[in-house]
């Protein structure tokens, strides 16, 4: 070992204090942009994981002039063939004013949104059947799951309960129907449907007077990765149609956009930090070259040139990094694996998708790594300017 | 040479019009009282601080427009010194300590000279004790050993005995006496305890920052 690493790992190893304090400033560091990525990467994973599922799939096809007209089976089937594709189901959204009478008082909500779905492809296709802790999903074309928060403000509507929707069909005209309660959807997250109403697509069809029509086409892949490839099969195979195709990170967009600034100035934030640290190591190290400025003089002395004094404390730059970078991300693994197992949450929020993601944590300990490296410069380089002579005086 | 330190009215000359040779293998002891510029001179001599005016040559390279790099392989190469506190570096061994100069010079391979060495301060059992572990005695003796591990030039020792008890002072005296004899390196020697080292080749006496030949304050003929 090069004698200088070997001296500064021995002045450090007897100087424990300050090497705790410095490993210690790294490691929280990195630990910091660990928490941040688990919870607000997790979060914003688990949005974009949300939304798939329930909303959007992988890919998410529409028809630019509102409705899709082509049989959603056919096109299902279109899909279905693709090896990529698990499957496909379709959807079509509306709104309806719903009330219904709970121990002999009516309740009204107004403007609720309604999803159709066909269940039998939809429990293929998206988790949202998943979410109906009470009761079943809409296999029954008169039967609606109820979001949770429509259901508790319709006088805590439970299942068997009936309700009226009335429709606005396509001709401007109402139409009045009753379901019964088959099941309530309840989700964390805002991503589900607690706000919503589930019907059959069919039964939603019919009301609305839009027979053979779907509002979307959610596809599910086998191979996420593979979404950009089935959209543009899928555009490129109906050229002459107005359909409009959009993976999950095209359809969330508007949704994340905002988001993904939190992130980003959340990260930021925890860049700061790691600069703290950094400004910490220099304290430390500015410590250490001050406790051994005797040292300095007598190697100075005995021929060491300026240089295998930098090289000394910048070799302690990168033990202090070295070891800092490793204990931060055995920390940062430790606290990610935790969150993963657990499926961490706050208080019953959105259960966070954590997931290790490699080239951040590999890009995170580098940094801290050569901050450490960097922060050890400016001690190392005034070590340089003490004259022998000065240095020895000290005792 | 001179050393002049402070300007104008605060200005203190350290050292005067001071000149001197130092054979191989001669044994110079510089004496003075406190304050008197020995430490200067010695200071000056080992190249770790510049003469105000003058030259030092050394193997016959003059020393005075070195820089720094060059000063430093020069003192590592022809230089040994010997401080009053041994100056040891605390958080290496006793062996690694009297390789540290050998370390400087990249040479990985003398191991063995230093263990000769040790052997001949009688430090061999302690080569593996930290620094801080050994006596004030035990550390002046690897100090001397760290001193000859590069076969300088000469050897430079300020105030060697000066922070020691009579027994130990007595063995580093000794020791000194008998590498300068054995190796045939030369020894400059400054202390103001000149009876400690009874007889030696030469002896400078500094008053005032005047340099005089032999123990008595008589002017030193200018060599240089």
């Amino acid at each position: 070992m090069d004698y200088r690493a070997h001296l500064a790992k021995r002045m450090l190893m007897n100087k424990k204090g300050s090497l705790i304090g410095a490993v210690l400033a790294v490691s929280i560091g990195i630990l910091v942009i660990h928490v941040n990525f688990v919870i607000f990467q997790g979060l914003y994973d688990a949005i974009v994981r949300d939304m798939k599922a329930y909303r959007f799939g992988d890919v998410y096809v529409t028809d630019e002039s509102g409705y899709i007209t082509k049989s959603d089976i056919a096109l299902a089937n279109w899909f279905e063939r693709i090896p990529y594709v698990e499957a496909a189901a379709p959807r079509l959204d509306s709104s309806a004013d719903i009330n219904a009478t709970k121990y002999g008082k009516k309740h009204e909500k107004f403007g609720v949104p309604v999803v159709g779905v066909d269940p039998f492809r939809d429990i293929r296709t998206s988790t949202i059947y998943t979410t109906v802790g009470d009761g079943q999903f809409v296999f029954a074309r008169n039967s609606i799951v109820l979001g949770s928060i429509i259901a508790r403000d319709l006088g805590g509507l439970q299942v068997g309960d009936d309700v009226e929707l009335t429709f606005v069909n396509r001709w401007g005209e109402d139409q009045i129907h009753r379901f019964v309660v088959s099941g309530i959807t309840t989700s964390a997250g805002g991503q589900g449907f607690d706000f919503s109403v589930i019907v059959h697509i069919d039964t939603l069809r019919s009301i609305l007077d839009r027979t053979d029509e779907t509002g979307a086409i959610m596809v599910k892949l086998n191979d996420p990765s593979k979404a950009t490839d089935v959209k543009d099969l899928f555009l490129r195979s109906f050229p002459t149609d107005d359909f409009k195709a959009e993976t999950i990170e095209e359809s969330a967009e508007s949704t994340l956009r905002g988001f993904r600034s939190g992130i980003a100035l959340i990260n930021l934030i925890g860049y700061f930090g790691m600069t703290s640290s950094a400004f910490a190591i220099v304290t430390i190290q500015m410590m250490i070259v001050s406790s051994k400025t005797r040292e300095i003089g007598v190697m100075r002395a005995i021929g060491a040139k300026r240089k295998d004094i930098l090289l000394l404390f910048i070799f302690q730059g990168i033990i202090i990094g070295a070891i800092g970078a490793a204990a931060g991300t055995a920390l940062g693994l430790v606290y990610t694996a935790y969150a993963k197992e657990t499926k961490l949450e706050f208080e019953g929020s959105l259960a966070l998708e954590v997931t290790y993601n490699w080239s951040k944590i590999g890009q995170t300990a580098l940094t801290s790594f050569a901050l450490a490296i960097a922060a050890s410069i400016y001690p190392a380089y005034r070590a340089t300017k003490l004259q022998p002579m000065e240095a020895m005086r000290t005792v | 040479m001179n050393k002049i330190y402070g300007e104008g009215e605060t200005v203190v000359h350290a050292v005067k019009d001071v000149s001197f040779s130092v054979k191989k293998g001669e044994l110079l002891l510089i004496v003075g009282s406190s304050g008197s510029g020995k430490s200067t001179l010695l200071n000056m001599i080992g190249l770790l601080d510049r003469p105000t005016n003058g030259k030092i040559l050394i193997d016959g390279i003059d020393t005075t427009n070195l820089k720094d790099d060059a000063l430093s392989s020069f003192r590592n190469s022809r230089l040994g010194f010997v401080f009053q506190f041994s100056n040891l570096l605390s958080d290496l061994t006793v062996l690694e300590n009297v390789l540290l100069p050998k370390k400087i010079q990249q040479n990985d391979d003398a191991t063995d000279d230093a263990m000769k060495l040790l052997r001949t301060v009688g430090l061999e059992k302690e080569i593996h004790k930290r620094a801080n572990k050994i006596s004030g005695g035990q550390a002046q003796r690897v100090a001397i050993a760290r001193a000859l591990i590069n076969k300088p030039l000469i050897v430079l020792a300020d105030e060697p005995t000066g922070n020691l008890d009579s027994v130990n002072a007595e063995t580093i005296v000794q020791l000194m006496k008998s590498m300068a004899e054995k190796l045939g390196q030369a020894f400059i020697i400054v202390t103001h305890e000149r009876d400690q080292f009874g007889k030696v080749d030469r002896v400078i006496t500094i008053k005032d920052g005047r340099a005089f030949e032999g123990e008595e304050p008589r002017r030193m003929e200018v060599t240089v």
